[in-house]
């Protein structure tokens, strides 16, 4: 189980989170959405380690990795795989090379059975053959699926997405979403997927939860969402520029 | 006191205060730097006393470092040489009415000094900005986060392998800028003023001492640290995209070179005082 406590984060004068609680349960695939700059991906990176929170704490297994030792940190992020919103491919590596880091830092698998797990993970997100490309002769929707590949190699009990669909044509989004749900029912990985994709969302969470302003305003089942009668959820899924969430309406013209 | 000098207070004021809130925000920023080099180093060198050495990549370093900055090195320190014994041929023509001691200032100036400061800012070009793209580029397209996510210190997978390649291969670079820089200069005496070769050779290592090549070895060790501390520290630090990456490379290059030429001073003073001359 993840549990998030009270994290707040703050960067120069810029409350990004302001005490977010958050609770996902073994097995499920939680999705927070939220507007651009609500925070999402800081505290996707504060979970999984990469930004130390200000004060609270995150419970991976009832490890607090805000405080616990470097190696207890380094077992608990075993424990976690993270897709990057660019896929974060190594430039100096072939795919194979990419799907293979994981496998090697992470796990005591022999070269033999690394080949096998690469191969295997590769053939399952639907890429073949295409061990020995760089990651500049891929594309986008490929790039992803390679990214999503090395997460999941070494057989992560979590996985931590941040925006999977972004930039992505709907599909190789559905595609994608597909993966996600697959990896669930057949590896039984709990999920957290930070994504502005509503139509995603809806198809892939067990449960939505909305960030905005640093707090969580909003946590239900898709069905919930759909219904809701908060006006912040209301006018995000609907895609509206009217309602509470402030957004410049001029694009900077005003200034002028 | 009048309204107009009430006015001009304030403002002088204001702009103090501005200019000192700038002032401490670049010392703050500078010390800010110090600090994360110095927890760099001590990963790095915690990182090679445990015997956590990347080999392939350390070896690919330095075939980078090394193997690929010997032609400009040949270039730089063969027309370095070439120039300086024409200077000193020059000069000691107009005095003497013939070319003296032109291999004992050319080989001196070089082992001492050019060698390895024109080596080390030739390296702090283009391996130090190589580095620093590099590093900087993984910073901001999260690559650097993804080691982490996967297990993999990136001191230890970035750093060390530079660390050692510079280490290693600076004063390597230097030895062969020295000894190309005397002949550059050689070629010049024998081809301009017919000096005999031997008369050169003599010139140059009658006053030559072991010390004399150490005082420049030990600076071109110094130099390699500045080169890559500053260029891995540069890169860990990048933000701000492509136009980051290419703020950050421009103050890699700029800072190394300023740190070399000064680092340059107060290690002379340390070697001319230990008699390491």
């Amino acid at each position: 189980m993840i549990k998030v406590e009270n994290v707040h984060k703050q960067f120069g004068a810029k409350n990004v989170l302001c005490g977010v609680d958050l609770e996902v349960r073994d097995g499920e695939t939680l999705v927070i959405i939220g507007a651009s700059g609500a925070g999402k991906s800081i505290l996707l990176k504060t979970i999984v380690g990469l930004i130390k929170p200000d004060m609270g704490s995150v419970k991976i297994d009832d490890v607090d990795i805000t405080k616990c030792s470097s190696l207890d940190l380094h077992k608990a992020q075993k424990k976690i795989g993270y897709v990057f919103q660019e896929a974060a491919l190594f430039d100096s590596f072939n795919v194979f090379e990419n799907v293979a880091f994981g496998l090697k830092n992470l796990t005591s698998l022999n070269e033999k059975e690394i080949n096998q797990r690469v191969v295997q993970c590769l053939a399952m997100v639907g890429l073949e053959k295409i061990e020995h490309l760089k990651p500049s002769e891929l594309s986008g929707g490929m790039k992803k699926r390679v990214g999503l590949a090395r997460a999941v190699a070494y057989q992560p009990r979590y996985v931590l997405y941040d925006e999977p669909t972004a930039g992505l044509d709907p599909i190789m989004s559905d595609i994608i979403n597909n993966l996600m749900i697959n990896l669930r029912k057949y590896l039984q990985v709990t999920s957290i997927v930070v994504t502005h994709d509503i139509k995603s969302a809806y198809k892939i969470a067990d449960r939505i939860t909305m960030l905005c302003k640093g707090e969580m305003i909003f946590n239900g089942t898709p069905e919930e969402t759909k219904h809701t009668k908060n006006e912040y959820v209301r006018q995000f899924v609907e895609g509206s520029s009217c309602g509470p969430i402030n957004v410049d309406k001029t694009f900077g013209m005003g200034r002028i | 006191m009048t309204k107009k000098n009430i006015i001009q207070s304030i403002q002088l004021r204001l702009f103090s205060r501005k200019m000192d809130k700038v002032f401490f925000g670049k010392l703050v920023s500078f010390l800010e730097g110090l600090g994360q080099a110095t927890i760099m180093i001590a990963e790095t060198i915690v990182c090679i006393f445990r015997g956590h050495i990347p080999i392939k990549s350390t070896v690919s370093q330095m075939v980078e470092v090394g193997w690929r900055s010997t032609p400009i090195i040949i270039l730089a320190s063969f027309f370095t040489g070439m120039v300086l014994a024409l200077q000193v041929g020059s000069a000691t023509t107009n005095l003497f009415n013939e070319p003296v001691y032109v291999g004992t200032v050319t080989g001196f100036s070089l082992v001492i000094e050019l060698g390895p400061v024109l080596t080390a800012i030739v390296v702090a070009g283009r391996v130090g900005a190589a580095i620093t793209a590099q590093i900087g580029t993984m910073k901001v397209t999260e690559q650097i986060d993804a080691l982490y996510t996967l297990g993999t210190n990136p001191i230890k997978f970035l750093a060390v392998s530079r660390f050692l390649a510079c280490f290693f291969m600076l004063p390597i670079l230097t030895v062969i800028a020295n000894i190309i820089g005397i002949y550059g200069g050689m070629f010049l005496t024998t081809s301009l003023w017919d000096v005999p070769s031997s008369i050169y050779w003599s010139e140059v290592l009658d006053f030559m001492t072991v010390r004399t090549f150490i005082h420049g070895f030990i600076k071109s060790f110094f130099f390699a640290l500045i080169i890559v501390i500053v260029a891995c520290q540069k890169g860990f630090n990048t933000k701000n995209g492509a136009e980051g990456v290419g703020r950050a490379t421009t103050s890699s290059v700029m800072s190394s070179m300023v740190f070399i030429l000064i680092s340059d001073y107060f290690l002379t003073s340390l070697l001319v005082a230990l008699k390491i001359k």
